[in-house]
């Protein structure tokens, strides 16, 4: 075992700050796993919430507990919402899905091309003020902003359970990019062909959302009080579109928000789904020790190390499939060789990539907390 | 017709590519031969993609436009000849998940490169999946998945294959976002691939090696 002489805090700060912390912090991305451990099912944990809270308590303190845990329970922010994400469809388990599958979204078009005119004319907040419940075949805006509301709320009383037992939840707010939101409103096919044929139409309507994404999270963090913003970027990335894409739709307003989010002191956290592998370089020019990168697996996280290294902390990339189908083994030499190659100097956080799947073995889990706590690497 | 055609699928055009399809048909252009242009232009798209000079994003835009293209021309081919076929593929996403983004992507690159696809859908029970092969009489099995769970799902449809006496004559494949080499080692599929080119690919070889 590390000798330890930081706080859990400390050492998730002094990583993002690409700083070398006593040892790697170490923070699995968990929520649907939590109920399975615990032998109950996702429909269970999902229709209530404390034994959803339950399940995600348990499950840290059976793992020997680590540094930050993403969320408290499976709900929030999974839920589609308004205020800072694509209003999707998320169907549950136990309601639209058997008892105990996994939540899913079930991606249709949200508004049709010609909406973008009138998003470019009134903003993203007021236009699904008028057009949700059109979209939504006539449930009214009040009911899903009262339940996002009643949600919220109910993560704040979370937060403070956690922060009573020394626990640190990690998200402040969760906030789509632009293209991300665009995407899923659209879909992912016919947004490309959006961005094909009336790539002015976006333009117009990204310019007239921008800040209406940030101050709706902004919002949110005044509420949850934690300084971190998780923003979802998938769909932008050099996986589906070259980089004259990315620079018109994606990073001009990706750099507007880092800018709103720090000048309030708030850590972006960039989750990166998919790979970025070319869209890299571009982080170097956001400031030195302020941001995290996130990789789920598919981008080269040790290519990102040369090119991030000691200006952008990077969080990753232990894969859904080595957790679920590897053995203890194959877990603790990937991990050793993420601390010893990525960690090499700090600025990394030994993550999941993506969320760790449902299926995954306990004892794999646990190994990926103990590698951290427990080898000292060679870095 | 036939450049402006290509180039039309190539520059990303799709009114230009539907308002020469119908033109052509017009003009009583033989639908068979439109289509043909059509599935040379999609082959060219997946040849650039492969070098790198297209993304996903062209792949996604040019089987859109070949989609709409394929349903102008269908009551014209209705009519005519079938047109010949790379092999035919029996395509879906694994009881457990739902996505089908991935899967549907490439099933219109490989309808668009001759193959006949037998698309069963998403959240498919491996029973209803092997039961397609055997309908249909195909060789070729593909899987497509985003989440862990669809795992189970796969690994039961080849051992249902083996039951039934039809793996060692089924090529199985999978892609999507969550496999990897490990998974298809522990679900016991021939290959795996997240590249919609490398695996129409993947599949032609397997087709040209069982057929030599």
């Amino acid at each position: 075992m590390i000798q330890e002489t930081m706080s859990r805090m400390e050492r998730f700060e002094a990583a993002v700050a690409v700083e070398r912390p006593d040892r790697v912090p170490v923070m699995p991305l968990i929520t649907a796993f939590a109920p399975r451990c615990q032998g109950i099912t996702q429909g269970q944990a999902w229709r209530d919430v404390d034994t959803g809270l339950k399940a995600m308590m348990d499950t840290f303190e059976d793992l020997g507990g680590y540094d930050r845990l993403y969320k408290p329970n499976l709900f929030w922010p999974m839920i589609g919402g308004v205020f800072c994400a694509a209003p999707v469809r998320v169907l549950i388990p136990g309601r639209q899905l058997g008892e105990d599958e996994l939540n899913q979204i079930d991606e249709r078009e949200l508004f049709a091309r010609e909406d973008y005119d009138k998003i470019a004319s009134v903003g993203w907040n007021a236009f699904w003020k008028e057009h949700y419940q059109v979209m939504s075949g006539g449930r009214p805006m009040e009911k899903i902003a009262s339940t996002q509301n009643r949600l919220l709320e109910e993560y704040i009383r979370e937060i403070e359970i956690y922060h009573g037992m020394d626990i640190h939840p990690l998200f402040g707010a969760y906030v789509d990019s632009t293209i991300m939101a665009f995407s899923m409103c659209r879909t992912l096919t016919q947004f490309t062909m959006d961005l094909y044929e009336v790539p002015g139409k976006i333009k117009a309507a990204m310019d007239a959302t921008c800040d209406d994404l940030i101050q709706n999270a902004l919002d949110v963090i005044k509420r949850t009080g934690i300084p971190l913003v998780f923003i979802v970027l998938e769909r932008g990335s050099g996986f589906y579109y070259r980089t004259d894409i990315f620079e018109e739709f994606e990073w001009p307003y990706l750099q507007r928000y880092v800018d709103a989010f720090l000048s309030e002191g708030i850590t972006p956290w960039f989750h990166f789904d998919t790979d970025w592998g070319i869209n890299l370089p571009y982080l170097k020019e956001l400031p030195k020790g302020k941001c995290v990168c996130d990789l789920d697996g598919m981008t080269d996280i040790f290519k990102a190390k040369e090119i991030l290294g000691g200006h952008m902390c990077i969080s990753g990339d232990v894969s859904a499939a080595l957790l679920s189908l590897g053995t203890p083994e194959d877990v603790e030499e990937y991990c050793r060789r993420l601390i010893d190659k990525v960690g090499r100097g700090g600025g990394f956080i030994l993550t999941t990539g993506c969320e760790c799947p449902v299926d995954a073995k306990f004892e794999n889990v646990k190994k990926m907390i103990d590698v951290a706590k427990e080898y000292p690497g060679n870095w | 017709m036939e450049e402006e055609l290509k180039r039309a699928f190539l520059g990303m055009k799709r009114q230009e590519a539907i308002d020469l399809v119908k033109a052509a048909l017009e003009s009583n252009t033989d639908p068979l031969m439109i289509l043909g242009v059509c599935r040379e232009a999609m082959e060219e798209v997946g040849e650039r993609f492969e070098t790198g000079e297209f993304f996903l994003s062209e792949l996604i835009h040019s089987a859109e436009v070949f989609k709409q293209v394929s349903a102008i021309l269908e009551p014209a081919l209705i009519s005519r000849r079938a047109p010949e076929t790379s092999g035919s593929v029996v395509f879906g996403t694994p009881k457990g998940d739902i996505h089908d983004l991935g899967k549907n992507i490439v099933v219109t690159m490989m309808r668009a490169q001759g193959f006949l696809v037998h698309d069963v859908g998403v959240d498919v029970p491996p029973e209803k999946l092997v039961e397609e092969v055997q309908r249909t009489g195909t060789n070729i099995l593909a899987l497509s998945a985003l989440i862990t769970p669809a795992f189970v799902s796969m690994k039961k449809a080849v051992s249902l294959l083996k039951e039934k006496g039809l793996r060692e004559k089924t090529f199985v494949i999978i892609g999507g976002g969550v496999t990897t080499d490990l998974a298809r080692k522990e679900v016991g599929a021939d290959a795996q691939t997240l590249d919609p080119t490398k695996a129409i690919r993947l599949c032609r070889q397997y087709l040209e090696r069982t057929t030599l």
